[in-house]
């Protein structure tokens, strides 16, 4: 192949095989000066939101929209009192504050993404290392689901989960949650599939059952992998406030305490310097997660083509 | 698992010198043993995940075809069949909105298709070549893909009504008119603009993954044969990252029926008619009819509409695709 071809030619003239200095390029120059600004443009937006956020929004905002604050005033601890959201439920009817926001918003986040990872993790594990028919029945619908579309079940899923008494419960959301479908199934089965067969025959000739292989040599090697996903969905599962807000109407996450304070202009939380207060406190704990844990988040998940 | 090679001559003595017993000591017995309990583990193990699949999944799909041929009386509970909700759909949505919809859901796609995949792939492209702050570029790109979407449309949205117009004011003495009202005709651009800004994160990170997986000899022997950066770019990490980008395309498709814009974050349930899409018009109602069933089969036949058309164009991508699409060789 050609590849190959060029391997023995490079040999054979005896270059090296690391990649060359970087070059700039007209194309490569071009993407600097693009990156530069949408760099800008961003770090101008957050910029723009943390100094209004400290300003008092009657004396100061209205006629100081994007300069820096007259005075600095500490509008988070009354953010903080003031974020409601009023729940009128079947079975709940009253106000839910920030603290709360948040432990909901850790309880659905947590357990969404914990059990997002671990099904497909464990059917992938299956899948890999169990040759019957049903684990290539499994593969198949997991590329099949991935290339067709469905589209608009949602009032299905919302009567599925009112018969289920799964509807407004956070556990019934990570039952919601706990599918092995999409492509981290296929990230998980790859890895799993590579494992020379002789890690867990060796096991089981010890005496290991094929709980302990799972759970002894499968999921220990694939640990940084399930971290990472982990990360994602949590990521993720915390940021949606869409889901929640059709689902778990008595337990209102942060996310969705967000999107109800942005949308309701009759309370002191309308003004712009008190709803960016809001987002900021929302920001935080998921920026805190980025920053420690960006090197794993931007690590070495990629997927591949889709091939049926 | 592969076990045909396992006699019991292989089974280690255990601590108190005594070999485990494979029930008589037949080679054919141990076998079975050991795929019955291979089963078992099997059996159980994923019997959680098919349920799952077959509760959440497949009757969800099943229910909500069914239920596009439905008419529930929500007083009495009654249920009898029509096929009248797929005409009712169009009576409650009117035609000329149906269009607006249509079209702005295809615009959508078609910009994230000439914009967003070939800024993103060029933007990859730079951090694959580890060019100077190749390492910070790709952490802020992917930085709005971790901020929540409402809490960066509620800063997005006040910087464009309020610091901005006040900036273009005093520093230009131009008077910029609230861009996200849609009675000033910018509101879908802006929208757009705001969806394309903040969607580089997923895919430059798969796209800049892929790409580093590249064999540095082939880009060595590229530019030892003369290739300047637009031709590695384009003969070389184009094709060897096509894998990842047919994903982003084949699986774009269904986009234009799911893609809601970031609309209910900018406006929730009160999106003018003329910026609405099919993703954004379908989560609204469905929120909107707030338990009320009677709407849902009317939801669920546009759903299967939908469904009718984005299936047969998906696997219509795919085929041109993998029928055009370059190879590594």
């Amino acid at each position: 192949m050609f590849k190959r071809e060029l391997a023995k030619r490079n040999k054979l003239l005896g270059i090296r095989r690391e990649r060359a200095h970087p070059k700039f390029s007209p194309v490569t120059i071009a993407m600097l000066i693009v990156l530069i600004l949408y760099v800008a443009s961003l770090f101008l937006l957050f910029f723009w939101a943390v100094l209004t956020a400290f300003k008092d929004p009657l004396l100061d905002f209205r006629t100081n929209t994007y300069g820096f604050p007259v005075e600095w005033v500490w509008n988070f601890s009354y953010v903080f009192t003031q974020f409601v959201v009023h729940v009128s439920t079947e079975t709940r009817v009253g106000v839910v504050g920030m603290a709360e926001m948040y432990l909901y918003s850790f309880l659905y986040a947590g357990g969404s993404a914990f059990f997002n990872t671990l099904v497909p993790c464990i059917t992938a594990y299956l899948c890999a290392r169990f040759k019957y028919k049903f684990s290539r029945v499994m593969h198949t619908t997991v590329l099949i689901t991935m290339v067709i579309p469905v589209v608009g079940s949602l009032p299905a899923e919302i009567r599925m989960a009112q018969s289920l008494g799964l509807y407004d419960q956070i556990w019934g959301m990570w039952i919601l949650k706990a599918n092995f479908l999409g492509m981290y199934f296929l990230v998980f089965y790859n890895i799993f599939k590579a494992l020379p067969a002789s890690y867990t025959e060796a096991a089981k000739i010890d005496g290991a059952g094929n709980m302990s292989v799972l759970l002894r040599i499968a999921l220990p090697l694939v640990r940084n992998t399930f971290f990472t996903v982990f990360l994602i969905y949590f990521i993720q599962y915390w940021n949606d406030y869409q889901t929640p807000l059709i689902y778990l109407p008595s337990y209102p996450t942060i996310a969705q305490g967000m999107y109800t304070v942005s949308v309701t202009p009759t309370q002191e939380m309308s003004y712009v310097p008190m709803r960016l207060a809001a987002a900021i406190l929302m920001l935080v704990p998921i920026l805190v997660i980025f920053l420690i844990f960006q090197k794993r988040l931007l690590g070495n998940l990629t997927v591949g083509g889709i091939k049926g | 698992m592969d076990e045909s090679r396992i006699t019991k001559a292989d089974i280690p003595v255990t601590e108190d010198g005594v070999q485990p017993s494979s029930s008589g000591g037949d080679k054919r017995e141990f076998h079975l043993k050991g795929s019955q309990k291979d089963m078992i583990f099997y059996v159980c193990m994923i019997a959680g995940a098919v349920i799952q699949f077959a509760v959440c999944y497949v009757w969800v799909n099943v229910s909500s075809f069914i239920m596009a041929f439905q008419n529930i009386n929500v007083a009495t509970g009654d249920i009898s069949w029509t096929f009248g909700n797929f005409g009712d759909i169009f009576v409650e949505l009117s035609w000329p909105n149906f269009w607006t919809m249509t079209k702005n859901s295809v615009l959508a796609w078609l910009l994230s298709l000439v914009v967003s995949i070939p800024l993103g792939l060029l933007f990859s492209y730079y951090i694959y070549k580890k060019m100077p702050g190749s390492i910070f570029f790709r952490a802020v790109l992917f930085m709005p893909s971790i901020v929540s979407a409402i809490v960066m449309v509620t800063m997005f949205r006040y910087f464009v009504t309020s610091a901005m117009p006040d900036l273009m004011n005093d520093l230009f003495g131009v008077s910029m008119p609230n861009v996200l009202d849609p009675a000033t005709g910018h509101a879908f651009g802006t929208v757009m603009f705001y969806s394309i800004w903040v969607g580089f994160g997923t895919s430059v990170l798969m796209y800049s993954n892929g790409m580093s997986g590249i064999d540095p000899e082939l880009v060595d022997a590229v530019h030892i044969d003369g290739a300047n950066g637009i031709r590695e770019f384009w003969h070389i990490s184009l094709p060897l990252v096509f894998p990842t980008l047919s994903v982003f395309l084949i699986t774009g498709v269904a986009s234009i029926f799911v893609n809601q814009i970031n609309l209910y974050s900018f406006y929730g349930g009160t999106a003018h008619a003329s910026v609405q899409t099919f993703g954004y018009y379908l989560y609204m109602a469905t929120k909107q009819a707030d338990g009320d069933y009677g709407s849902y089969p009317r939801l669920a036949a546009f759903g299967l509409i939908l469904t009718a058309v984005a299936i047969p164009l998906t696997l219509f991508v795919r085929w041109l695709l993998e029928k055009f699409g370059p190879s590594e060789d």
